[in-house]
């Protein structure tokens, strides 16, 4: 490859016939405001690729190929680059081109068009109309690309590391060791480079010398391309750069991502100032590091949710107790947010059982945690990784153990899988969330569809183990977890998550945050591939299932249910999953001293306590908080789910819990008269307050969706409607109807469930029938409902 | 259109242009009508009409969309939710501004708008352009106490010719910030942010000068109850044809030879442009029309050269030379105007012939440039797929999001 130079005006005026003049700005710039004459245009938008998931930011080759090709150079045309931006943009071509291994010599132009210009260049508007090359781009083999490990290496002394950007962002935060030198330093006022002698001073009295290993790093790759080309017109020989750069390097190595040494920095300021003396010393983006031990800042300052981690659901009643206890008396409101009465429905003091059967309470304060974690760390309770960019807290089949069908007790596997990434710093900042469940019962009870990573029975030349399956997920582009038909022992699980985390960190972008989960890496790659990816990382040799055995899906476990042993175990169910601190303690008592101690949570927000005797079970259904949320509620109450919603999150559009649960008991009732609420066993509605699916709304009959409306008068709270998610069949709901007023939405749940009623064949789920219906009726049904518009679209086809 | 022409329309464009990996699956599929932040920057922001108001990121109730520093453009800096809440009030796509302004009128204008040709008395009128009258007027206001600050417009230190959103409270402050800048501050985005730097007690009422789009954001904004625009208690708006684009007009003025950073204020006028130097020396003086393509491409597709959503319009089109036409337009508008009048000079006049050419010249010019039907009487809101219906094939339409802008964010649920 050839290392480019810097060239004058002067310079670039004597040979303009002997070379190609690239102007990368923009294609407006280039036409509108003019160009050097006979200058093609390659829009730096247009070889610079920050979309991509699996690599930097440059462009694939066989991209950056076709614009060169396009643009008519050959490979071995000699090729000046020139931009508006004292030629940072430029420099960022010829580096691409560069490590594409172009032939022919790479240039500069010294103070971009400004200087050109002034030293009385031309413009033109005309545009040449470039005859297209077979121009061919490969990434050369001595391309000064280097990655995360190699500037670790760099760290440790083998080269000298340095900071392209300002003082200011140096000072903020930097590589450890790297020296600054700002690109924009090597330049005079009027943007043109230096002269040499000023340029070697400077660099020297920073310890960057010729015969020094040189690595090269800014925020995204762009400003380190402009010190590049200098360093090498100056004849420096050993110089590289780190593409992903400082971004890549803070996600994975800064300590104030490391749980552990967060979680005392936290505790500390119990008793010296709390939240307002930690803002002021962490500064305000410590709120985004709190998440990954636990604390999610609310939306009312200085208050936060804590969310407290179950793996598999597995709580004993000892632990139970302390939570609530927990919730009781710390998780409740100042004066000024209405104290005891500030939620109308629940009160004060309440805590909430989520769908990674997880514990949450708000109104917790940075004075009070330590007290919490010391009370946690009494009974083994942990915070830690609950939320945050790391493995979360482990799905498991709430009756794992008790289940008579499971093929495998699921419990020592989530325990390795927890155990092994719990305050493990290097897998404690991942890309992005990392979610995993496993199911030992062949009804699919801990959700595989839409886990990062899921594990399911299967069998193997006669040996009990999981299927496994990749890139699941919600939210904002939802996605069916891909099989990957792999089979792998209990015993390798904990191995195979390591691996699945370690490909994660290796291809997955720290940069893109909005579309770096797993799943983006799955699709990009496609299965085939990243199955293949994954053998490398892996120690064991990959088998394929012989048979999977998941049959059905399960999608609560209400009830009184036989267990394994004899004994019964009881689903309760808590619409909305939220309940009072005392009645939780109460429960966990009533465990302790009816069951076996213990007492599960489950995905869709409820409860399960095991090991009752058929002797104490009578005395426990009889107690009043088993009662309140009894194993036999009415259809809506036992499949309403909800997220937190504008209460206390940021991001909700629009209250959930509270208003659901209304809904919930108003449809109940509703059931009742109309004569079904014994025909369904159970109507899941899930309500999220916004597009990130907390309530996971796509998996259920009725998915609503958080939203605004506005016509021209008025503007109100809303929500997206969806019908038939069915996870017994790998179906996500569509969303069907957009701005559903939200008040309408209660007309459109009874609409629909009487349509169902009245319509459906003998046998048929609520599911099936959204599936033989139209999308079309659906869509009218749900818009004459809700009394809202048609829809405006897709009213053509189903 | 005609119903039998309906086998002519499009079909359906689906979502997106830009290949994002949230919309290359089909295991959803979206509703009708769904809008993220990633639409708004394919439709607007990357098809270059985005006009710098900061409606959207005024409108965002998650504070996700801020300003990129660098391009001083909208961009997310939080996870979008899919509210819809940006498009529904960016005067360039769900915002059918002409409807606006005609709902505006109808609720809050007077009978009949009242014109004057003013201009400040004492110190303002040499600060500010053409007679320092919004100058006058807001300090005049902010020393009554009818408002605590007036979001306003003031030359960058680091930068000459770029407009920084700036929050006066003082007739000091106003006489700095006096004088026009042609670049646009984004401030209308940046309210609560101006005021948790300063202390102005609880509830505040602020002042808001800006272009008339900026305007029509907060009138829109205002209409609704929406939370951003409680503090503005009254907006002036500044008659504009069209605003510049801080890098290309910098490039522009390299490109005549002229040193930007010598260049002391910049005027334009008559359809001519001037730059002198802090001796008062003429740098440049040339045709605007040489300066178009600096210009914000979204401005072509403004009808509002009047500012027909704001309380006060004040240009300098259709007064002599030293004065400035003013056309004040709902009672909150007079109340203000008369609560200054011992600051101001007014005449009532008619409203000026050539304030009437210009603004006839502009609605032209939007409608020959406007993909869309230009139509006062439609409904607000304009949904996505008609806009992709109407702008799709033309030199406007939607193009592949930039991931800068859409998928890097540091903050996420």
């Amino acid at each position: 490859m050839s290392d480019p130079t810097v060239v004058s005006p002067s310079w670039l005026e004597a040979h303009c016939e002997s070379v190609t003049v690239v102007d990368v700005r923009s294609r407006r710039d280039y036409e509108d405001l003019g160009h050097v004459p006979g200058a093609v245009n390659v829009p730096a938008a247009e070889f610079r690729d920050p979309s991509r998931v699996a690599a930097g930011k440059l462009p694939s080759a066989d991209d950056f190929a076709a614009l060169l090709s396009e643009a008519g150079i050959d490979p071995d045309d000699s090729i000046v680059a020139v931009c508006d931006e004292q030629g940072v943009n430029a420099a960022r071509f010829l580096l691409t081109a560069a490590v594409y291994g172009h032939d022919g010599r790479l240039s500069l132009l010294d103070g971009g068009l400004a200087a050109w210009l002034e030293d009385g260049g031309d413009l033109t508007d005309e545009t040449p109309d470039p005859t297209p090359t077979s121009y061919e781009a490969e990434l050369t083999d001595d391309a000064p690309l280097v990655d995360r490990q190699a500037v670790e290496a760099a760290v440790e002394g083998d080269a000298i590391v340095v900071d392209t950007r300002t003082p200011a962002e140096y000072d903020q935060s930097h590589i450890p060791g790297a020296v600054q030198v700002g690109w924009e330093d090597l330049l005079d006022e009027s943007g043109r480079l230096r002269p040499e002698d000023e340029l070697e001073e400077l660099l020297a009295a920073k310890g960057i010398r010729p015969e020094e290993r040189i690595v090269l790093y800014c925020n995204t790759a762009r400003r380190l391309s402009h010190t590049y080309v200098v360093l090498g017109d100056l004849g420096y020989e050993d110089v590289a750069f780190y593409e992903g750069s400082l971004t890549d390097w803070v996600r994975s190595e800064a300590a104030e991502w490391n749980p552990v040494e967060l979680e005392a920095r936290v505790r500390s300021y119990a008793d010296a100032g709390g939240f307002e003396a930690m803002i002021e010393e962490l500064g305000e983006d410590v709120t985004n590091h709190l998440k990954l031990i636990g604390l999610y800042h609310q939306k009312q300052e200085g208050y936060f949710m804590l969310r407290t981690r179950a793996p598999g659901g597995i709580l004993t009643a000892e632990q139970a107790s302390v939570i609530g206890e927990v919730a009781d008396e710390f998780a409740r409101a100042p004066e000024e947010y209405g104290g005891p009465d500030q939620n109308p429905v629940f009160g004060d003091g309440y805590l909430d059982l989520t769908t990674r059967q997880d514990v949450q309470m708000h109104w917790i304060r940075i004075r009070d945690v330590d007290e919490i974690w010391s009370r946690y760390e009494a009974v083994g309770l942990e915070t830690m990784q609950a939320c945050g960019n790391s493995v979360r807290n482990v799905v498991g089949c709430p009756a794992a153990g008790i289940d008579p069908n499971e093929t495998v007790d699921v419990r020592p596997v989530v325990e390795r899988v927890s155990e092994r990434f719990l305050g493990d710093p290097h897998y404690a900042n991942l890309p992005r969330k990392f979610k995993i469940s496993v199911t030992g019962c062949h009804e699919n009870c801990a959700r595989a569809q839409i886990q990062d990573l899921a594990f399911t029975p299967a069998i193997r030349d006669g040996r009990d183990g999981f299927a496994v399956r990749a890139g699941g997920g919600l939210s904002d582009g939802p996605r069916v977890a891909s099989d990957l038909e792999l089979f792998v022992e209990p015993d390798r699980v904990e191995e195979l998550v390591e691996a699945v985390a370690d490909l994660y960190v290796d291809y997955g972008s720290y940069l893109d945050t909005a579309v770096n989960r797993l799943r983006f890496l799955v699709e990009e790659l496609g299965v085939e591939r990243f199955r293949e990816e994954l053998a490398s990382y892996a120690d064991f040799e990959f088998e394929t299932p012989d048979e999977v055995l998941t049959t059905d899906y399960r999608d609560d476990h209400v009830g009184v249910h036989e267990q394994t042993d004899g004994r019964s175990s009881v689903g309760l169910n808590v619409p909305t999953g939220r309940m009072g601190g005392d009645e939780f303690r109460e429960l966990a008592r009533l465990a302790d001293e009816l069951g076996g101690g213990e007492l599960r949570l489950t995905p869709n927000q409820n409860l399960l306590v095991p090991h009752l005797a058929d002797e104490r079970l009578e005395s426990f259904l009889e107690a009043s908080v088993v009662d309140r949320y009894g194993p036999d509620p009415g259809p809506f109450s036992r499949g309403i789910v909800t997220c937190t919603g504008r209460e206390f999150c940021n991001y909700g559009i629009v209250e959930t819990k509270n208003r659901a649960i209304r809904w919930a008991r108003d449809l109940d009732e509703w059931s009742e008269a109309v004569g079904i609420a014994d025909e369904r066993e159970a109507v899941r509605v899930h309500l999220s307050g916004c597009s990130a699916s907390c309530a996971q709304p796509q998996i259920a009959d009725v998915g609503l969706r958080g939203e605004v409306y506005r016509d021209d008068y008025e503007s109100g709270r809303a929500a997206d409607v969806g019908l038939g998610g069915d996870l017994g069949n790998d179906e996500f709901i569509d969303w069907l109807v957009g701005k559903v007023p939200i008040d309408d939405v209660p007309a459109v749940v009874r609409a629909v469930t009487l349509a169902y009623e009245t319509d459906r064949d003998e046998g048929e789920t609520f599911a099936e029938w959204t599936r033989r219906r139209s999308d079309v009726e659906l869509r009218n049904l749900v818009s004459e409902a809700a009394g809202t518009k048609p829809a405006a679209i897709g009213t053509e086809a189903s | 259109m005609p119903a039998d022409d309906r086998s002519a329309t499009p079909a359906v464009p689906t979502k997106g242009v830009g290949g994002d990996p949230r919309e290359s699956n089909d295991d959803v599929e979206e509703a009708p009508g769904k809008i993220w932040f990633r639409d708004l920057d394919e439709a607007v922001i990357e098809a270059d009409r985005c006009v710098q108001c900061a409606s959207c990121v005024a409108a965002c109730p998650s504070d996700s969309i801020g300003i990129d520093a660098e391009e001083k453009r909208p961009t997310l800096v939080r996870m979008c939710t899919g509210c819809s809440r940006c498009w529904d009030f960016c005067p360039r796509s769900g915002l059918r501004y002409e409807r606006l302004i005609q709902l505006a009128g109808e609720e809050r204008g007077l009978e009949e708008p009242e014109t004057y040709a003013a201009r400040a008395t004492g110190g303002p009128a040499e600060a500010g352009q053409d007679g320092g009258v919004v100058t006058g007027l807001l300090a005049a206001l902010l020393e009554a106490g009818e408002i605590d600050g007036a979001v306003v417009a003031r030359e960058s230190d680091e930068q000459p010719l770029r407009a920084d959103a700036f929050l006066a409270t003082s007739r000091e402050d106003l006489l700095e910030a006096g004088g026009s800048i042609y670049t646009q501050t984004m401030g209308l985005g940046q309210i609560e942010d101006l005021l948790a730097d300063a202390d102005l007690g609880a509830e505040p009422d602020l002042a808001l000068v800006g272009t008339p789009c900026t305007i029509q954001g907060a009138t829109a904004l205002g209409r609704y109850g929406h939370e951003p625009a409680d503090p503005i208690a009254l907006t002036v708006a500044l008659m504009c044809t069209r605003s510049f684009e801080y890098d290309r007009l910098r490039s522009r003025i390299e490109s005549l030879g002229v040193d930007p950073e010598r260049i002391e204020s910049l005027d334009v006028g008559g359809g001519v442009l001037t730059a002198v130097d802090d001796a008062g020396e003429l740098l440049l003086e040339t045709d605007v029309e040489s300066f178009d393509a600096a210009g914000l491409r979204g401005c072509d597709e403004c009808a509002d050269f009047v500012g027909g959503g704001a309380d006060v319009s004040v240009g300098s089109v259709g007064t002599d030379e030293g004065y400035t036409t003013v056309v004040v337009r709902t009672n909150n508008g007079r109340s203000a105007w008369n609560r200054a009048e011992d600051a101001l000079e007014a005449t009532e006049i008619e409203r000026p012939e050539p304030l009437e050419r210009l603004a006839e010249w502009n609605r032209r010019r939007a409608e020959s440039v406007l993909p869309r039907g230009f139509d006062p009487d439609a409904e607000v809101g304009i949904t996505y797929e008609d806009h992709r219906r109407a702008y799709d094939g033309t030199d406007r339409e939607p193009q592949p999001l930039n991931p800068a802008r859409v998928h890097q964010y540091e903050e996420w649920c």
